[in-house]
């Protein structure tokens, strides 16, 4: 019985859930069937349930609902604005019913008169409504016919305890690392192929497992958008504003728990939104805005991250009242605030006791800011950033971890030992013997420069105590740039880099938590821990954080920027994996081909895209991969070259200097681009280097035999489409010629080759080409072409 | 009474821990150390997919010597949620208890004081009866 009623809560839960954006998307089209269906079969299902549970006033309130939503479906009235208020009035009592009832609470005897009342007041025609609404409830009754035109197919569910997925996932860790240590023992013993081959697809399935497992965890964004129109509705009529709402990425998914995380922080977020964002439609209309705010919720997911940007289109962050307020509030002085850029300023909202709320609202403005937002966020490893343009509107941005426990984390070591840095917290890996790296001291404190900015840095072994600063080695070192979510920055000092991981983080004995060194443990593959590193907690310790907050100057750019035209470049990986830049007007096109378009041999690279042979560039920095290639498709308006790249990452704009290189040659010199230090291709030296006229100027000339309709019809395109012009008469001289095996009439001098083609599959012996050897063909035609431009 | 116990040496005197306590004891291949926890966390090691911290008992007493333990044996315990591995110099046996734990009058000697349940008579003799809660908490300077 105990069960039953947790399901009937957990199933009332849902279905209120669902039913709030319905009702919401309803009220905008009233006409839309299949919304009322789905209130309506919410509406009954709970007085269906409720005959089993003995909930009379539950059973009341949802019958009246059903009633008065039963008339809006067989036409008799007009779903208006106060039918859907007293519809969701009633929605909301049976969520606070299902709250105190799971609670084991009694209900209260709260009289529910008023709200079925709503229900009436407007509803004109309630005559007939006895007889006929009747039938139409019961043809509706059973729950599990599935409902005619639904718009998402229901997937079959069950309902697990958290407990036993996490028993389950951490069983699967464990096959994992048996797995690993059986590998390792097979690799010791030799080749054994009766036991590879099955312990190879042991391997596959259990990767497939550990996948499946992990989504298990996994729930779509749509579960967290879907809640939130109701929300926004409310709230928007509450304070007599319009607002819309518009979701794109609703298909991401995200642990279950990292859902719940991210609930409250877009609430806030939403609620700030509109009660001092988005202006009253008198006001929106007056600045030449549509009557109707608009929120967009847009998610992405890349890598292991999940990024929510939230914008609407409101008056923007008053940053001139925020550094009021900030002066107010004593958290910075005037002539701190003066030496802030504007980014800066809008960074306040995030400090602890700002609200820019005039007054406390009922809404917002409760002393439970943005910095709460942001610690919660930070808490479970995301981070938060805003911008905002002033009359324009505010757009949040927020990065997630995909689950709670696996982090993206950079492996290094100190002192022969690995430690893993989470990777949200690094910005920059340079080596301690670079030019561009520069060791100062000031007292005891170390500094580094780096690009115009000076940073305190400290070495792993020093603050783990395995070796003192004076007997460090600075320049073997590893510099590791780390840029706290409070913005402080420091650089620390590694023996090595190791590599890019996503770690299942463990918690740790409070005996090493005493330490504040150290956030976690993790396991390597090789089933050996490794620490995980709590840099806020060190930066903390060793009084990097609050001796930067005062005196900001000391991490600020040397100089501010001035305004430089951008220039529109393309990031792209090589194929060595660094990042490069190249111009992006030089770019035509992006081919994805297969590894048998290449044809290298010794310095002579080309590249075959739809039957046109480029020259290839970009195979110095390192292999092709073994299937597929991106290739980029560069022209300097004559000849085009393709570059061959693991990777398109991005477009971006240029705007700082380009540092010139003196010894590479193939790049213009190096710029920064989001602070990172790019090489930029260079294109004069490329086109100069690989750059052949395009070969339209003139074609390589193809005979084909003159009376045969087959050689016009189809391997005319053939050739043509590879690039050669068809000879227009017997005069001309040609660099191939085409003639059918046996055809020996129309053999013509003037050819510099001649292939034959069989019309028999079977190889004869006398180099014949089987005329529908499409490859064969091809080959020879590159052959051809290849040989005269080398 | 008839208690079971995991019947050890440490610190080169016998001692019990409570059998109930203890997951399994086993023989440590390889501690990774952790630089900056105090001496008598020795590191942690894998035990499947569980990291756990190992603890010198000898030095958790607050002894000077670390545990002389040739066979690297430890006593695999769960507190508060966090798995341990006591290292101890041996680990023999399990015996019953043919007594209730009692205090020495004049004490143990320090260190045992501290982490004593009491003494209890078995077979082979009375032996100490440590409380793996201290043992935990480590040495009195740090537990302060």
């Amino acid at each position: 019985m105990d069960e039953l009623l947790a399901d009937f809560i957990a199933e009332t839960r849902e279905m209120l859930e669902q039913s709030g954006t319905e009702l919401v998307a309803w009220e905008a089209d009233p006409s839309d069937k299949a919304r009322i269906d789905t209130i309506f079969r919410f509406v009954h299902t709970v007085k269906g349930n409720c005959g089993f549970f003995d909930f009379p006033q539950l059973e009341r309130l949802s019958h009246a609902a059903e009633d008065a939503l039963a008339e809006c479906r067989a036409g008799r009235r007009e779903p208006d604005s106060a039918l859907v208020s007293a519809v969701l009035a009633i929605i909301d009592r049976i969520g606070a019913m299902t709250d105190a009832i799971e609670a084991g609470e009694e209900l209260d005897g709260k009289d529910d008169d008023a709200l079925i009342a709503a229900l009436d007041a407007s509803g004109p025609t309630e005559i007939q409504s006895e007889v006929t609404v009747q039938p139409e409830a019961v043809d509706e009754a059973g729950e599990d016919a599935p409902a005619k035109g639904q718009r998402q197919s229901m997937q079959r569910s069950i309902r697990l305890p958290v407990d036993l997925l996490d028993e389950v996932m951490k069983g699967v860790s464990d096959m994992v690392l048996a797995r690993n240590d059986l590998a390792r023992r097979l690799r010791e013993a030799g080749e054994q192929p009766t036991i590879d081959g099955p312990f190879e697809r042991l391997s596959a399935i259990l990767a497939d497992v550990r996948t499946s497992i992990t989504r298990m965890r996994m729930q779509r964004l749509e579960h967290l958008f879907s809640s939130l129109p109701r929300l926004v509705r409310d709230l928007s009529n509450e304070l007599g504003k319009q607002v819309m709402v518009d979701f794109e990425g609703g298909e991401v998914e995200l642990d279950r728990e990292m859902i719940e995380m991210v609930r409250d922080p877009l609430t806030h977020i939403i609620r700030n939104a509109i009660d001092h964002g988005i202006e009253k439609p008198v006001d929106r209309l007056k600045k030449g805005k549509r009557e109707i705010g608009l929120m967009r919720f847009a998610a992405r997911q890349s890598g292991n991250q999940i990024s929510l940007l939230v914008t609407d289109d409101g008056n923007g962050i008053d940053v001139d009242r925020l550094s009021e307020k900030a002066v107010a509030a004593g958290i910075y002085s005037h002539s701190e605030i003066k030496q802030m850029s504007q980014a800066q300023k809008l960074q306040l909202i995030f400090e602890p006791g700002l609200s820019t709320a005039a007054e406390v609202s009922s809404i917002s403005g409760r002393g439970v800011g943005m910095d709460v937002v942001r610690s919660n966020l930070e808490r479970v490893g995301g981070a938060i950033a805003v911008s905002s343009k002033p009359g324009e509107g505010t757009s949040f941005h927020l990065q997630l971890p995909l689950t709670l426990s696996i982090i993206a984390a950079l492996t290094v070591s100190s002192d022969g030992q690995h430690y893993a840095l989470p990777r949200s917290y690094i910005e920059e890996i340079v080596f301690g013997s670079s030019s561009s790296v520069e060791f100062a001291e000031a007292g005891e404190r170390r500094l580094v420069t780096f690009r115009g900015r000076r940073v305190p840095c400290i070495s792993l072994a020093d603050v783990l105590g395995t070796e003192s600063n004076e007997r460090c080695d600075w320049e073997s070192k590893t510099l590791v740039l780390i840029r706290l979510a409070s913005d402080d920055v420091f650089a620390l000092a590694v023996d090595r880099v190791h590599d890019h991981e996503d770690v299942v983080v463990k918690p740790i004995a409070p005996a090493i938590m005493a330490t504040r060194l150290y956030a976690g443990t993790t396991l390597l593959d090789d089933g050996s821990p490794m620490m995980l590193i709590d840099l806020p907690s060190i930066a903390q310790m060793r009084g990097l954080v609050g001796e930067l907050r005062s005196k900001p100057a000391i991490i600020a750019e040397t100089q501010d920027k001035e305004e430089k035209a951008a220039t529109p470049v393309m990031l792209f990986a090589g194929l060595d994996g660094r990042k490069r830049a190249v111009r992006l007007e030089l770019v035509r096109r992006i081919d994805t081909v297969y590894a048998d378009a290449f044809d290298i041999e010794g310095d002579r690279a080309q590249a075959v895209i739809e039957g046109r042979i480029f020259p290839l560039a970009g195979i110095e920095h390192g292999a092709l991969p073994a299937d597929r290639c991106r290739l980029l498709r560069l022209s300097d308006g004559e000849s085009e070259v393709v570059y061959a790249v693991s990777e398109v990452l991005d477009a971006a704009e240029m705007t700082e200097e380009i540092v010139p290189s003196a010894n590479d040659r193939s790049i213009e010199g190096v710029t920064l681009i989001g602070g990172k230090p790019v090489p930029l291709i260079d294109g004069h030296t490329l086109f100069q280097r690989h750059g052949v006229p395009q070969r339209s100027d003139s074609p390589l000339v193809c005979r084909l035999p003159q009376n045969s309709e087959w050689a016009r019809t189809i391997l005319e395109p053939l050739v043509v489409a590879a690039g050669y012009r068809i000879a227009g008469d017997a005069e001309e001289e040609a660099d191939l010629a085409i003639a059918l095996a046996g055809d020996t009439a129309d053999e013509t001098p003037g050819a510099r080759e001649t292939v034959r083609l069989r019309p028999d599959p079977e190889d004869t012996g006398d180099g014949s080409i089987y005329r529908y050897d499409r490859d064969g063909l091809m080959a020879v035609l590159k052959r051809v072409r290849t040989g005269r431009a080398a | 009474m008839n208690e079971l116990l995991l019947m050890c040496t440490i610190a080169g005197r016998s001692a019990a821990i409570p059998a109930l306590r203890v997951q399994s004891v086993l023989e440590i291949d390889t501690v990774t150390p952790i630089p900056g926890t105090p001496d008598y966390v020795c590191g942690i090691t894998p035990l499947r997919s569980q990291a756990l911290t190992v603890i010198d008992c000898s030095l958790a007493l607050g002894f000077d010597q670390p545990s002389n333990s040739p066979e690297r044996r430890a006593a695999v315990i769960e507190h508060d949620g966090h798995t341990y591995a006591l290292l101890v110099d041996a680990a023999e046996d399990v015996a019953q208890a043919t007594s209730d734990p009692v205090a020495i009058p004049g004490g143990l000697g320090e260190g045992w004081q501290r982490a004593a349940i009491g003494m209890v008579e078995t077979e082979s003799g009375p032996v100490v009866l440590v409380d793996v809660e201290t043992i935990i908490a480590g040495p009195p300077a740090l537990a302060a």
